[in-house]
């Protein structure tokens, strides 16, 4: 390089052109290069795959649907998805029946398994995978379209045959078996009966991660204490939770019977001041795989005592005494926790 | 074999009977089987729940006025013994290996008649390599890890975790790092071993690629050495020990803002999706036993790591030699390579021996400076050293800022090999046991071209921004 | 479990030389192979030490012993080799610790197992003594850190204890040396069949879960009726423990276990 040509503003806006030129290609989710590569992705298999889920789902819940609802829910363009239905009538996975779309028995079947490899994908994510329960549901769309059967029935032994997905939802197996849920919607519950929640539906997303974002968790003990147009009000684990009927109306509930003992003084480890000692009832079942067995192991089972050993000048990790060693545990640990006051 | 497939199946079946409290139940189950024993065999005679000096100690070193300066003050004292103590020691092995034994293998092998070339590559390349690496690594090393694993023994270093985690846990990683961030400010090869203790896969990975950005032994006598010649000297005398000395601190900041920075990054991008758990035991206090731990440390730390940079620095010492020795045309490959990286040199505020030299020494951070010092006298044609190939280092300060002005370097020069020095690639002992620890081609490489990336942008950024005022 | 007493070779290493030899373990010059299991914090390795005399370094870390430790002793004209297992807390997750842990105890078949535990910490330390006992028959409890259960003013009864478990225990306090000398001893009677444990089986354990664990390993045994620890296989199959299934189809786990 010759020294004279070289100005340092010129080599400062080579190099932020060039900063600038790979955000725009890697910029994680909206890049170029990611969209490209996604555009990829979305080709008939994808479309098709995605047509037969939706139609599985709606005749599951006695609603058929016709081209239009189609085209509408789905994103992609409207002249692949009309190709694309085109096509699976040709293979006989659909019928038409005038302005509706019917799934036959080959298309069900289809429907089912990629129902199967999403509800497994998303037990993976959950058991094996450190990311973030909102982002479950969007990664496992993507990688059910990637699984060919048997490697759906591999990832199905490598996660002992699961019977529920981590959001409740049952896996079907590969034979098509399903378990039943049935239960209440939490909208429909009336107050003052106890229930456990079994099921929190994934969809739409804003609901979803307004739920999440409550931490409330499948497996949680609830009573309702009010109900009315405007709002739930239930009580889940030492916390009062008040919902819009529209959010509550996303939970399902198996109601218990009142002879069940439903501990209402249930509390979080979280919450423990130093000075109190408790009891641990157990841990919520939101804590899985790999965490939840480690605190398991460290003792943190039904039936122990705890107290706080050491609070943290920071706030945060509290050590805490649990079976004669302090264990510290961060905040998002101990909140899972569940404890009965002494 | 249709038996153990029946096998297979009935467990699965069994297994979905029982549903997926199967580890729960179990794990219950033994504690309660715990419990009922140690009634039987455990009295207390009274209800004091613990000693109280250990109570006493924890209170103290963890609370919230205290904790933070004792944990400051612990680390200033450990690197303060370690680098100004390292001197003494240092200094008489350079003596030593350098002066003494140097010239002696020399006149064996004029003695026994060796060809040049021969004493030369072995002499001069490997041995003078392995000397250095021996002579500037040991004693810092001997000092460092025994007073680190007494700290540890005693129990202090996972209540410096338990404090520190929260900051840790904002960039994604764990409160140990701290630790193996500290181990690092000694040896990375170490610090990479140390990460061990970190049970969760994903932050055990931030820990392993972000150990780098720790200014190691190896590393801090050219951060001191190039403070005191260019930014000791730009202040008034009376303050040019506290200006050098702020600019290496400032330097080692840098690093911990670096790692905190790439950490976080690390954590939200590549390493999204792994497993992340976290548990921390306090133990209780124990007086180390002092004498067994320096003996067990200095076999178990300092000595592994030490041959492992020797296995690695002989044949660097080969290379330096032989690059500054074989000729292509009327000029030796290291001239021509140093020709080569000079416009890139400029563009990064540095220069081409700097360049070849980290090159060359990726072995070793060591032997950097000496390198730097033989291929600047060989290229400038000054007067000094020992000859091509022949790695050097002077005892005056001011000698050694003298070649290094003959070699075109200004403060910007020193600036941003400082910080170069800080943000370039592991040295190859590091990277071997990056490999070995996660064995894995893909996270080796990470760790490897991440800081050489950095360092690149800082330095040109730097440099640019400097030019233009 | 039988309780009829092993003769000198059935513990021997010669006897389950292929086992051993496959996890790296060189058995050719020794009469005995003795593992050393324990939780983090427990001073395991200080026990390891004052045993074989290495100066293996230990910390308050668990996850310090990664790769396995290996010494060694004689006695009474016996050469025994020891290794020494990573500190975990438990056996029953994933962890590379536990892998490895776990794995040496069921395919290495140690003649001998000493379990390190904490005095002042008992009950969280019969979490993993209990485990280990579902897996070998031939273990020792060394009671370690005496001295400062001492001064917790813990009163330990070591019989009732011994009664419980079903195998020996001996108080030690491995950093003054003391009750090295009786471990050393306990460790030569167990290996030479002279003491014969009766090892505690988990008893807490759901109805349900029972049933299920006692008609596997029921199965197990009938497929493979020299096999020591079914109910640990049982245990393991339920868990889903993809290792020992890919073992188990492939038959090496029957080959390495008999």
């Amino acid at each position: 390089m010759n020294e004279l040509n070289y100005s340092p503003l010129t080599a400062l806006l080579t190099f932020l052109g060039i900063v600038l030129l790979l955000f725009l290609l890697f910029r994680p989710g909206k890049g170029w290069f990611w969209l490209i590569q996604k555009n990829k992705e979305s080709s008939r298999k994808v479309i098709i795959e995605d047509i037969l889920k939706l139609l599985y789902h709606s005749e599951n819940e006695e609603k058929s649907l016709n081209l239009v609802d189609i085209t509408r829910t789905l994103k992609d363009p409207d002249d692949l998805i009309i190709d694309s239905i085109n096509e699976m009538a040709e293979h006989e996975l659909i019928n038409l029946e005038g302005e509706h779309v019917k799934l036959t028995q080959a298309g069900s079947e289809y429907g089912l398994r990629i129902v199967r490899a999403h509800r497994l994908w998303e037990k993976f994510l959950a058991e094996k995978t450190g990311f973030a329960e909102a982002d479950w549901h969007k990664i496992a769309e993507q990688k059910e379209h990637e699984l060919s059967d048997a490697d759906t029935d591999k990832l199905s032994a490598r996660l002992g045959n699961p019977q529920f997905d981590p959001h409740g939802d049952p896996i079907p197996t590969n034979t098509g078996k399903m378990a039943n849920v049935t239960g209440t919607l939490l909208s429909e519950m009336e107050v003052n009966s106890f229930g456990r929640i079994i099921h929190i539906k994934d969809k739409p997303d804003i609901v979803y991660r307004q739920i999440l974002a409550e931490n409330i968790h499948i497996g949680s003990h609830i009573r309702i204490v009010e109900k009315n147009a405007n709002r739930v009000v239930f009580h889940s684990e030492g916390e009062a939770f008040v919902l819009a009927p529209i959010v509550a109306g996303n939970i399902t509930v198996t109601e218990l019977k009142k002879d069940v003992k439903v501990e209402e003084n249930i509390a979080r480890l979280s919450m423990l001041t130093e000075g109190e000692t408790a009891e641990i009832i157990g841990i919520s079942k939101e804590m899985r795989g790999e965490s939840r067995r480690r605190l398991l192991d460290l003792g943190f089972v039904k039936g122990a005592k705890v107290s706080i050993e050491l609070p943290n000048p920071l706030g945060e990790p509290k050590a805490f005494l649990i079976k004669g060693t302090s264990i510290a545990l961060r905040n998002n640990q101990a909140s899972k926790i569940l404890i009965l006051k002494d | 074999m249709n038996n153990v497939d029946n096998l297979i199946n009935l467990s699965k079946d069994l297994r979905w009977q029982i549903g997926d409290d199967f580890h729960d139940n179990l794990a219950e189950g033994i504690y309660a089987d715990a419990a009922e024993i140690v009634k039987d065999s455990v009295h207390k005679k009274d209800e004091n729940k613990k000693l109280r000096l250990d109570a006493t100690i924890d209170r103290i070193v963890t609370s919230r006025v205290w904790g933070f300066p004792i944990m400051f003050l612990i680390l200033a004292v450990v690197l303060w013994l370690t680098i100004v103590g390292a001197n003494y020691p240092s200094s008489m092995l350079a003596t030593l290996l350098l002066d003494t034994v140097h010239p002696f293998l020399r006149s064996m092998a004029v003695a026994a008649s060796f060809p040049a070339w021969l004493s030369g590559f072995l002499i001069d390349g490997v041995y003078l390599a392995v000397a250095w690496v021996i002579a500037v690594m040991l004693p810092p090393m001997a000092i460092f890890f025994p007073l680190f694993t007494l700290l540890e023994d005693f129990g202090y270093l996972p209540r410096v975790a338990f404090n520190l985690d929260y900051l840790f846990k904002k960039s994604g990683a764990h409160g140990k790092q701290a630790l193996t961030m500290s181990m690092g400010f000694g040896c990375n090869a170490a610090g990479v071993v140390a990460t061990r203790i970190i049970d969760s896969p994903r932050e055990r990975l931030i820990a392993i690629i972000t150990n780098n950005f720790s200014l190691c032994n190896g590393r801090w006598p050219t951060q001191i050495l190039i403070a005191t010649i260019f930014v000791g000297a730009v202040v008034p005398k009376a303050f040019s020990g506290i200006a050098s000395l702020g600019a290496v601190i400032g330097i080692a900041v840098l690093g911990m803002a670096f790692m905190f920075f790439v950490s976080w990054g690390l954590s939200k991008t590549v390493l999204k999706g792994e497993v992340s758990t976290f548990n921390l035991e306090l133990p209780p206090y124990r007086p180390p036993r002092f004498w067994k731990t320096i003996y067990t440390s200095l076999i178990d730390r300092t000595l592994i790591v030490l041959w492992r940079a020797i296995v690695f620095a002989a044949p660097a010492g080969a290379v330096i030699w032989l690059i500054s020795n074989i000729h292509i045309g009327d000029l030796s490959i290291a001239a021509w390579s140093i020709d080569f990286l000079d416009p890139f040199g400029f563009l990064l505020g540095l220069n081409g021996v700097i360049l070849l030299a980290y090159v060359v020494a990726i072995p070793a951070n060591e032997i950097v400076i000496p390198t730097i010092l033989m291929l600047t006298v060989m290229v400038t044609g000054i007067s000094g050293g020992e000859g091509a190939g022949v790695m050097f280092e002077l005892d005056s300060v001011t000698a050694t800022g003298d070649i290094l002005k003959a070699g075109g370097w200004t403060l910007l020069t020193a600036i941003n090999l400082m910080l170069f020095s800080l943000l370039h690639n592991p040295c190859s002992t590091t990277i071997y046991t990056i490999y070995k620890e996660t064995k894995s081609v893909k996270w080796t490489t990470i760790a490897s071209i991440l800081p050489v990336i950095l360092g690149f942008i800082v330095t040109f950024l730097v440099a640019q921004i400097w030019r233009l005022f | 479990m039988e309780a009829t007493p092993k003769s000198a070779c059935e513990a021997c290493p010669q006897f389950n030389a292929a086992g051993l030899k496959k996890l790296g373990v060189n058995t050719t010059e020794f009469d005995f192979v003795v593992a050393l299991a324990g939780n983090p914090n427990t001073g395991k390795s200080t026990v390891f030490n004052a045993i074989t005399g290495l100066r293996q370094h230990t910390g308050n870390w668990p996850g310090k012993t990664v790769t396995r430790a290996e010494g060694a002793f004689e006695y009474n004209e016996q050469k025994y080799k020891m290794v020494d297992l990573p500190g975990t807390y438990s056996l029953l997750s994933t962890s590379e610790d536990e892998e490895v842990a776990r794995n040496f105890l069921l395919f290495g078949q140690p003649s001998v197992t000493i379990i390190v535990v904490d005095a002042s910490r008992l009950e969280r330390n019969l979490n993993l003594v209990l485990q280990v006992l579902e897996i070998t028959d031939r273990a020792v409890l060394c009671l370690n850190l005496m001295d400062e259960a001492k001064r917790n003013n813990l009163e330990i009864d070591t019989r009732t204890l011994a009664r419980d478990l079903g195998i020996p225990v001996v108080p030690t306090s491995a950093r003054f040396n003391k009750g090295i000398p009786e471990l050393i001893q306990t460790i030569s009677d167990l290996a030479n069949g002279r003491i014969v444990c009766k090892p505690h089986r988990i008893k807490n354990i759901p109805k349900n879960i029972e049933s299920a664990v006692q008609k596997l390993s029921t199965e197990i045994e009938k497929e493979f009726p020299n096999i020591p620890n079914s109910r640990w296989l049982a245990f393991r199959l339920l868990e889903g423990d993809s290792h020992v299934i890919e073992m188990l189809r492939k038959g090496e786990l029957i080959e390495e276990l008999q």
